[in-house]
């Protein structure tokens, strides 16, 4: 499979070294104490001091760092480094998870524990982080001292995220220190499978550097040698002719014989250079590339995941067409048909296209697919997503028109909502009681046999979130609404005010968003006969859709099928389209009470599976909004969505929500 | 300075883990006792200089962890290598079956890359389950050469070893000749070129 990342992580942690630097009686790193200190995997504790001092750097700051090893079936374990000028020490925690924010406050938590008078706390602290079990995706893991005081917080990762600046520090690291230009350069050259060597004197800043390099190759993973930092004793290595990313230490690579190297691409991340003996980047297909240095280089929308998904899309450009190259035959397994590939995309990207079937990269990401659908798993993810996005936006001129017009909604929703939200804010507690009932009756409807069936690991049945609409809305790319808004802006701004009913194109879409919204409401609820629904869609969803004549999984996309193993040739490419535009509140952060999905959902989270997810951390507007019982999914299911998004009403709460009225509402499709 | 070696050769050990990979290589190399990272840096290395015709090779001979996760091994993995030792292990059906697939694929995509078929742990005969006829065919088929050894009784391991040297040096030195063949007419262009060139200059 392509993931590096092991998924049966069990622990936070394998183990915390305390690492002494060389010294002048002793001239090697050793491991002065470890935690557990049962763990023997001696190969690994051997290496690690010689990773935690890799050579002579710069220790007049305090400093966090990550080195990875790779096992024998090349999964990656990550060691998280933290220097200290003040110590001789080094602490290094050993963990198969990538969490790089977690995992420095873990040993910032650590040097407290370890400087201050309660040094005797650190071996509990340790114990009780090491035998807790892994927080469920977007939960908390909170540990505290015996007086109660909270010593670490780990906030495991949502799922549906992507590295997004400033919260994800290599990636911010990344983009400070490397330009666009460079940061496009380095990602062709990824593509092509180049020797690459990044260089910096800062280890903090290789580490982050190299990380993000193949973070942004999302959904593909680098298959190749991966060391964002390498010790001194290992600079043999750089001589491997496979293809490999490493960072290499400056003092190092100043003392490198280049001739030996052969055909290397060198990235100086301190000075934002790069030396490369090959046209990588111009082998790209140039529209690609121009598109994704302007979205690059538009600063505005940089923060949050805009550089990430800049990327992402570059990629759906390149790859997304293997969607469109899935073969299956009633009774086969699906194959993957490399003509077909090549022809998705337009006539100048083909001689890439033709080229990136010779990628490993690319070959583990259709293994993978593939391997998951022939199990009769679906999935979801930010990429299949984007590649929706992308089919809409190139395929269906009307689709322009929905857009702006949902874009408008969206901003009355979002008007609406910060409405709503104070009025909720100030009614408080009553408020609150008043509609838990209805909440509950909202959920009720979806209480269905098939979100039952859920045994499927990579499932989770009893997630109260798959019983809301909410549990397909978080497909929506997140940062596309934020894309969204900007391109609508530009269209929109100059003539028209949002609070102005006359403006609305309403009449000529409706149309169209019914047939949205019956797609969101067959997905939504249990059919027995979901085929009849699929005449009526419209053409540019339905074809991002593969469907099965014997079997439509009416599910979204993380939804356990019934039975996989008796539906044969179950395909469901999880496809939101257009529903993606419903969504009006859709927030950067929207990511909480989703349906966990199928491992491949995030980039460098894809680990584990919650089983039970039944208290999420309220934190965005929208599970507020959630807390006291209203859901605007719903609501714009419940109401004639056109009519009340474009007319100036009110933006008083639209409370009660009506139940009955929602329910009567889907059944009529039925 | 003078050249510690004639020829260096970087070469790929491919196979599914526990074929004997890194036993071969431990048995070839000069220096045996240096450490293995292939468990920590999913990549090693070893070295070892041989004479072949009187000239001094140099060959490191490289492997990597995890390849049985890849169905096929693409060009780019083959790319910076001068030859390929692919191996399997004669007791295991299924090391041979991947074998097959990479050696059908590499056949396909690949520019001619030197590569030698070696069926490992061949020592045991009653275990053994990839038949010698067999494995014969399919070499014959993809017209490469192969060798069962044997890295625990230390059976056929230097020659398996010598002989894709040999293939490597003979390769090279056939396209050095191919290309000073091709390249004749247009040495001499230049040169008389860069003659008048300089008399213009004195």
């Amino acid at each position: 499979m392509g993931s590096r990342i092991r998924n049966d992580v069990v622990r936070l942690f394998e183990c915390f070294c305390e690492v002494a630097g060389p010294s002048k009686e002793i001239t090697v790193p050793w491991i002065l104490q470890k935690f557990p200190e049962h763990y023997r995997k001696d190969e690994l504790l051997e290496t690690v001091p010689n990773f935690a001092y890799p050579c002579d750097f710069d220790r007049t700051m305090i400093q966090h760092y990550s080195f990875v090893l790779t096992n024998a079936e090349s999964k990656w374990i990550f060691g998280f480094c933290r220097h200290d000028p003040k110590s001789e020490t080094a602490l290094v925690v050993l963990s198969y998870l990538p969490w790089h924010e977690s995992f420095y406050k873990l040993l910032n938590c650590i040097s407290n524990l370890t400087n201050s008078n309660n040094s005797k706390d650190l071996w509990p602290f340790l114990e009780s982080v090491y035998n807790s079990k892994l927080p469920i995706k977007g939960l908390d893991l909170k540990i505290n001292s015996d007086s109660g005081e909270e010593l670490f917080v780990c906030q495991s990762p949502i799922q549906f995220q992507l590295p997004s600046i400033p919260e994800n520090r290599n990636l911010t690291e990344y983009y400070s220190a490397v330009d666009c230009q460079n940061m496009i350069i380095i990602f062709a050259s990824m593509l092509f499978e180049r020797r690459i060597i990044f260089t910096s004197k800062k280890l903090y800043r290789l580490s982050a550097c190299v990380q993000s390099a193949n973070a942004v190759l999302y959904p593909m993973n680098w298959q190749h040698i991966f060391i964002p930092v390498l010790p001194q004793s290992l600079i043999d290595y750089l001589l491997a002719p496979m293809p490999y990313l490493i960072g290499l230490p400056h003092s190092l690579f100043q003392s490198l014989q280049r001739n030996d190297l052969g055909d290397v691409v060198i990235l100086d991340a301190d000075n934002n250079t790069i030396e490369t003996p090959f046209d990588d980047l111009e082998n790209l297909p140039t529209d690609v590339v121009s598109t994704l240095r302007r979205q690059l280089r538009n600063k505005g929308t940089l923060l949050g995941d805009g550089v990430s998904r800049a990327f992402l899309r570059a990629l759906v450009k390149l790859i997304g067409g293997y969607r469109d190259a899935l073969k299956f035959h009633q009774g086969e397994r699906i194959t993957f048909n490399k003509e077909a590939f090549i022809e998705s995309r337009s006539a100048n990207m083909q001689p890439f296209l033709k080229k990136m079937l010779e990628l490993q990269i690319f070959q583990q990401f259709i293994e993978e697919r593939l391997e998951m659908l022939n199990a009769g798993l679906g999935f979801s993810d930010e990429f299949e997503m984007e590649v929706c996005n992308y089919h809409e936006k190139s395929s269906n001129r009307l689709k322009h028109q929905y857009k702006d017009w949902t874009f408008t909604m969206k901003r009355e929703g979002t008007a609406l909502f910060k409405t709503v939200k104070n009025a909720v804010k100030e009614r408080g507690k009553d408020f609150r009681l008043a509609y838990k009932d209805i909440r509950s009756k909202f959920n009720a409807p979806n209480k269905n046999p098939r979100t039952k069936i859920g045994t499927h690991p990579n499932s989770a049945p009893n997630s109260p979130s798959m019983q809301k609409r909410q549990s397909w809305s978080h497909t929506t790319a997140s940062a596309s609404y934020r894309k969204e808004t900007a391109n609508g802006l530009q269209k929109l701004t100059t003539s028209q005010n949002f609070k102005d009913s006359s403006i609305s194109p309403l009449p000529q879409i409706n149309l169209n968003l019914m047939e949205d919204l019956k797609e969101v409401i067959f997905r939504t609820c249990d059919n027995d006969d979901p085929r009849k629904y699929t005449s009526s869609w419209d053409d540019s969803v339905k074809s991002n859709f593969i469907i099965n004549d014997d079997l439509i999984n009416s599910s979204f996309g993380s939804m356990p099928s019934e039975s996989p193993m008796e539906t044969k040739d179950l395909i469901r490419l999880d496809s939101t389209s257009s529903i993606d535009d419903f969504d009006p509140l859709n927030s950067p952060t929207n990511s909480h009470g989703l349906v966990p999905g199928v491992g491949l959902s995030n980039p460098l989270y894809q680990y584990f599976v919650p089983l039970n997810k039944t208290q999420l951390e309220t934190k965005n507007n929208n599970d507020l909004l959630n807390e006291y019982g209203l859901n605007f999914d719903l609501l714009s299911c419940t109401d004639q969505p056109g009519p009340s998004m474009s007319t100036s009403q009110p933006p008083v709460p639209p409370l009660p929500p009506k139940p009955p009225n929602f329910k009567s509402n889907w059944t009529k499709f039925e | 300075m003078a050249k510690e070696y004639d020829h260096l050769f970087k070469l790929l050990i491919i196979g599914d883990s526990g074929v004997g990979k890194s036993s071969l290589l431990v048995r070839f190399a000069d220096n045996t006792f240096s450490g293995s990272y292939i468990t920590t840096i999913g990549v090693d290395f070893k070295i070892r200089t041989v004479i072949v015709d009187g000239e001094k090779v140099k060959l490191q001979i490289w492997d990597t962890a995890g390849q049985e996760r890849f169905r096929t091994i693409t060009s780019t993995y083959y790319r910076g290598t001068h030859g390929v030792i692919v191996v399997y292990d004669v007791s295991n059906g299924d090391s041979f079956a991947n074998v097959k697939r990479w050696l059908h694929e590499i056949d396909q995509n690949c520019e001619v890359v030197n590569r030698i078929l070696v069926g490992n742990k061949n020592d045991a005969p009653d275990r053994k389950v990839v038949l010698t006829e067999d494995a014969q065919r399919f070499a014959d088929q993809m017209g490469i050469q192969l060798y069962e050894t044997s890295a625990k009784d230390n059976i056929n391991v230097e020659q398996m070893f010598m002989s894709i040297t040999k293939q490597v040096l003979r390769n090279k030195k056939e396209t050095k000749e191919r290309q000073a063949h091709q390249n004749n007419d247009v040495v001499n262009l230049r040169k008389g070129h860069s003659k008048g060139a300089k008399r213009k200059c004195c």
